[in-house]
């Protein structure tokens, strides 16, 4: 008995020795952070909008917008602070946007991308192509930008959040509204549609009668399990209650749900395949 | 090469006949995963010696007070203390090294070199000889870091004092195509096998055992 008292206060004292110590240090290194992380960021937004005279910060969704105004009130822009799943763990970068959502600057803040491989996304080169575009443009992968080979999946994340971004900026902030997908011209019948997934193609059949989206069926799929049960059936059935495309996506699996969307947007710009509800076909 | 100076013995030993990566190859996981870069090879051996030196001369003042049931909790919390301190220091002064070196920082914790000592050497020695044993092995593991590192960077960027590029010197000019293998981790393995037999036939052309 005496032994086990012993012993536990042996390691209690060290455990207490411990914590303490760390406080202490941690009181000092602290600030020290912050205030260097602060100064880089006002540093960054300088360079970024050399006219700022102030700003306003918003919450989106756990991201942070600044909202960029110069002496006069002006609006110069919107400067993001994002966090992005990436191969090897969270990306977190600055987008700054100027008041017409052209891209002005990317700067990555932290990341664990792989060394020589996905840290390209840190390089000049990767983020050249986005300056200048804007929310008008696609900024899809293989369409107006490039992911890097070999590092597919860091610059696919990092391309899918940039658009993600510039899309919250600039429908909340700028005014801006996206054209949305036409169903009223569309045929009766079933639509098949895929797109390119990170495992494997993601296949989805649509049944479009009378006007409107009845039935969103997946027919393959090879995403990350606990992705596609976030995703799915939840996506499928905001489209169809809402019967538009442009439904949102705050689930805690962006990508997969992207995918159903586009899926779904492959399927019905092509032609029907059946009259539907045959069964079998 | 065994001197009769106890003192000096244990600094050499670290460095030489028991270095932690040519002669014992333990602690490989910084060794293999941060030696891309000179630079952060050597910050991460100079921060694995600070935290050697550290919890050896405590476990060192300490081996009385703790009972041996519970030695290697104690002796952990004690390691990562001061890897934490470490960590936050680097973070708060050195935020370059602190992004480099990543996740192996925190890992310093379970670095079986750190741990290795404390259990065969510090807990049963002086605190004076526990501290010439944490100098000498980290020094030693810092040089295994280092050596490794500088290679790795040569053969796979063609540059040394990298990645900052204010500080780096391109070696072989514009127009060099480095063996980018060297930078990723299967170099790591092989320019790791090429020194440990580089180490091996100098050890056995000088006959040191």
């Amino acid at each position: 008995m005496r032994d086990v008292l012993r012993l536990s206060i042996t390691l209690a004292v060290v455990a207490i020795v411990s914590a303490a110590l760390l406080t202490g240090v941690h009181n000092i290194t602290e600030p020290v952070i912050t205030e260097r992380e602060q100064r880089e960021y006002l540093e960054a937004l300088e360079r970024f909008f050399p006219e700022i005279d102030h700003f306003e910060t918003e919450e989106i969704n756990g991201d942070q917008f600044d909202l960029v105004y110069d002496q006069d009130g002006e609006k110069l822009g919107v400067m993001a602070t994002v966090e992005t799943q990436g191969y090897e763990g969270t990306i977190t970068y600055n987008l700054a946007v100027d008041a017409e959502t052209e891209i002005i600057g990317i700067l990555i803040v932290s990341h664990s991308e792989t060394p020589g491989i996905g840290d390209v996304i840190t390089t000049d080169n990767f983020q050249e192509q986005f300056i200048g575009k804007s929310f008008e443009d696609p900024l899809e992968a293989g369409e107006d930008v490039d992911t890097v080979s070999g590092a597919t999946l860091s610059t696919g994340a990092m391309i899918s959040s940039i658009r993600r971004t510039v899309t919250t900026i600039g429908e909340t902030f700028l005014g801006k509204e996206r054209q949305a997908f036409g169903l009223e011209d569309l045929a009766d019948g079933v639509y098949r549609g895929s797109v390119e997934g990170t495992y494997g193609d993601l296949i989805i059949e649509v049944e479009f009668r009378d006007g409107r989206i009845q039935v969103i069926e997946v027919v393959e799929q090879n995403e990350t399990d606990a992705y596609f049960m976030e995703a799915y059936p939840e996506v499928p059935e905001r489209i169809i209650e809402e019967q538009k495309l442009e439904v949102d996506v705050q689930t805690g699996a962006t990508l997969t749900a992207e995918r159903i969307i586009t899926a779904v947007k492959n399927a019905l710009e092509g032609a029907p395949e059946g009259e539907g509800g045959g069964g079998d076909n | 090469m065994s001197t009769s100076n106890p003192y000096l013995d244990d600094l050499s030993r670290g460095i030489i006949r028991e270095n932690p990566v040519f002669r014992l190859l333990l602690g490989m996981c910084p060794v293999l995963g941060v030696t891309g870069y000179f630079i952060n090879g050597l910050g991460m051996g100079l921060a694995a010696t600070a935290v050697l030196i550290a919890s050896n001369v405590v476990i060192a003042a300490l081996k009385n007070f703790i009972p041996p049931q519970v030695r290697i909790p104690c002796f952990i919390v004690v390691i990562a203390t001061f890897v934490t301190i470490i960590e936050m220091v680097l973070q708060a002064f050195q935020p370059a090294l602190y992004e480099a070196l990543g996740v192996f920082v925190p890992l310093i914790v379970v670095n079986c070199v750190i741990l290795g000592r404390a259990e065969a050497f510090a807990s049963k020695k002086p605190v004076l000889r526990a501290l010439i044993d944490g100098v000498g092995v980290g020094l030693g593991f810092t040089l295994a870091l280092g050596i490794l590192a500088l290679v790795r960077e040569v053969a796979g960027q063609g540059t040394i004092m990298g990645p900052d590029p204010e500080s780096t010197i391109l070696l072989f000019g514009e127009g060099f195509e480095p063996m980018g293998l060297f930078g990723q981790p299967p170099g790591a393995f092989i320019a790791l096998g090429l020194l440990l037999g580089l180490t091996n036939v100098l050890f056995k052309k000088f006959n040191i055992k």
